[in-house]
């Protein structure tokens, strides 16, 4: 079982092995590295829910950390600056559209659903309503809540989880797939069109 | 370190160690390491943020700042949002003429509505980024498993507060997109019918469901997001130090 595995890689034994290049050389660095609050197999503290025992913890080296004040701090506002700006600078040039005013009696010619249910609204146009609309999009969100119960190995790596990258990546080029498609390709009837012949993205 | 952080040579140094100044910012003057650690564990703006990271997580790399930049995203959007308020009554006689005069009379008016337009687009896109990254990451693993799931959540109600957003210029392109999405809600087994007229308010689109959508896109979702996104950042804030506790094992 996964907790199982974890315990091991992280025992101070294995700990010492990574890092000692002889065994003669383990027992002083156990030593070093142990938690003063652990007895002799006993723990005394180190139990806080949701983390492992004190032993088995592995604790950052000092100079791996640096100070959020400034250093993470000024990098988010750079970055929070910077997407400002984007869209002060796209709404400058580009204007929010605004159509005739809503018609009742008019249906537009093709009926478009915004961008972001463009891929829903094409795979409606492939299966039943019932599929398309609701145990699709419906699986999808219970999937994606499901996913870290489901992929519970302790790998974190992508290379290591080749199973649930493969299978969320299939996901997402589908889905962009679909959403460009219906976004751009979809013309009168929910024929197809190029778009660079007859434009009928709406944002 | 230096002179910004040795406390009184400089003029906010000084207004700081006056006797109001002390009553307001509760820091000890920043000579050592501790007690800058101190002054940000004691800092009301900077309580969302853990003391130190790793270096590993400062790079663009490592998470491309969608979080960061979804956040200021909503932060545009409320701002903006709260701003066209001012000029817009969700009612089928004025909503459409609302928009109109507020592009053409109101000052900036257009600017804002533009403002408020291409941040909900490119919110969806940063949270759907976020997700993705998240994903590649791996950091939806334990102890972390619920904070995606609150993640997910948000994606939700970011769609929905988009979609609900789209029906208030009631021209043809809101009337008609919202059409289409809530005709899918008819489809729900047992309950379709019912689902569909709670949100339309009646059969088809109309003033009952552009004040329905109204009250869900300026009350309900903003206050479900602030809520989500404070629990969100709250576990993140928690979780900052979790990372150590586990390590990738040997290939």
């Amino acid at each position: 079982m996964p907790e199982k595995k974890l315990m091991n890689k992280n025992s101070p034994k294995d700990v010492v092995t990574d890092k000692t290049p002889t065994a003669s050389a383990a027992t002083p660095v156990a030593i070093g590295r142990k938690d003063p609050a652990l007895l002799e197999g006993r723990r005394v503290l180190g139990m806080v829910p949701g983390k492992p025992v004190a032993g088995q913890r592995k604790e950052p080296a000092e100079d791996d950390m640096v100070m959020v004040y400034p250093h993470l701090l000024v990098r988010h506002a750079v970055a929070a600056m910077s997407v400002l700006l984007l869209v002060l600078l796209v709404a400058i040039f580009f204007d929010a559209p605004l159509r005739a005013i809503a018609n009742p009696t008019v249906t537009p010619n093709p009926e478009k659903a915004p961008w972001y249910f463009a891929a829903l609204q094409e795979l409606l146009a492939h299966f039943h309503p019932l599929i398309a609309g609701v145990l699709i999009p419906g699986a999808i969100i219970l999937g994606l809540v499901a996913l870290p119960y489901i992929d519970r190995s302790v790998f974190i790596l992508a290379s290591h989880r080749k199973v649930a990258v493969a299978t969320f990546t299939t996901f997402m080029v589908v889905w962009i797939a679909l959403t460009i498609v219906g976004f751009a390709f979809r013309g009168p009837n929910w024929g197809w069109v190029w778009p660079w012949q007859e434009w009928h993205g709406e944002l | 370190m230096d002179v910004m952080n040795s406390g009184e040579s400089d003029l906010m140094g000084r207004v700081r160690a006056t006797r109001v100044g002390r009553s307001i910012w509760r820091t000890p003057k920043k000579v050592t390491p501790r007690d800058r650690a101190a002054g940000h564990w004691s800092s009301f703006a900077l309580h969302i943020y853990p003391v130190k990271v790793r270096k590993a997580e400062l790079g663009f790399k490592y998470s491309w700042y969608l979080g960061v930049i979804s956040t200021v995203l909503f932060g545009s959007l409320v701002v903006s949002g709260v701003w066209l308020m001012f000029f817009f009554v969700p009612s089928p006689g004025q909503a459409y003429t609302n928009i109109q005069t507020l592009q053409t009379e109101v000052p900036f008016g257009q600017y804002l509505r533009n403002v408020h337009r291409w941040s909900a687009h490119l919110m969806v896109l940063t949270v759907a980024m976020h997700m993705a990254k998240v994903f590649y990451r791996g950091a939806y693993k334990a102890p972390r498993e619920f904070n995606w799931v609150i993640g997910v959540v948000l994606l939700v109600l970011t769609l929905l507060m988009s979609f609900t957003g789209y029906l208030l210029p009631w021209d043809q392109l809101a009337y008609w997109a919202v059409t289409v999405g809530t005709e899918m809600a008819a489809y729900v087994p047992v309950v379709g019918d019912r689902v569909q007229s709670l949100l339309l308010g009646g059969n088809t689109v109309g003033q009952a469901t552009l004040l329905r959508f109204y009250v869900l896109h300026v009350a309900v979702l903003p206050l479900a997001i602030v809520v989500m996104l404070t629990f969100h950042l709250w576990r993140w804030r928690k979780d900052s130090m979790l990372d150590f506790d586990r390590g990738e094992p040997d290939a």
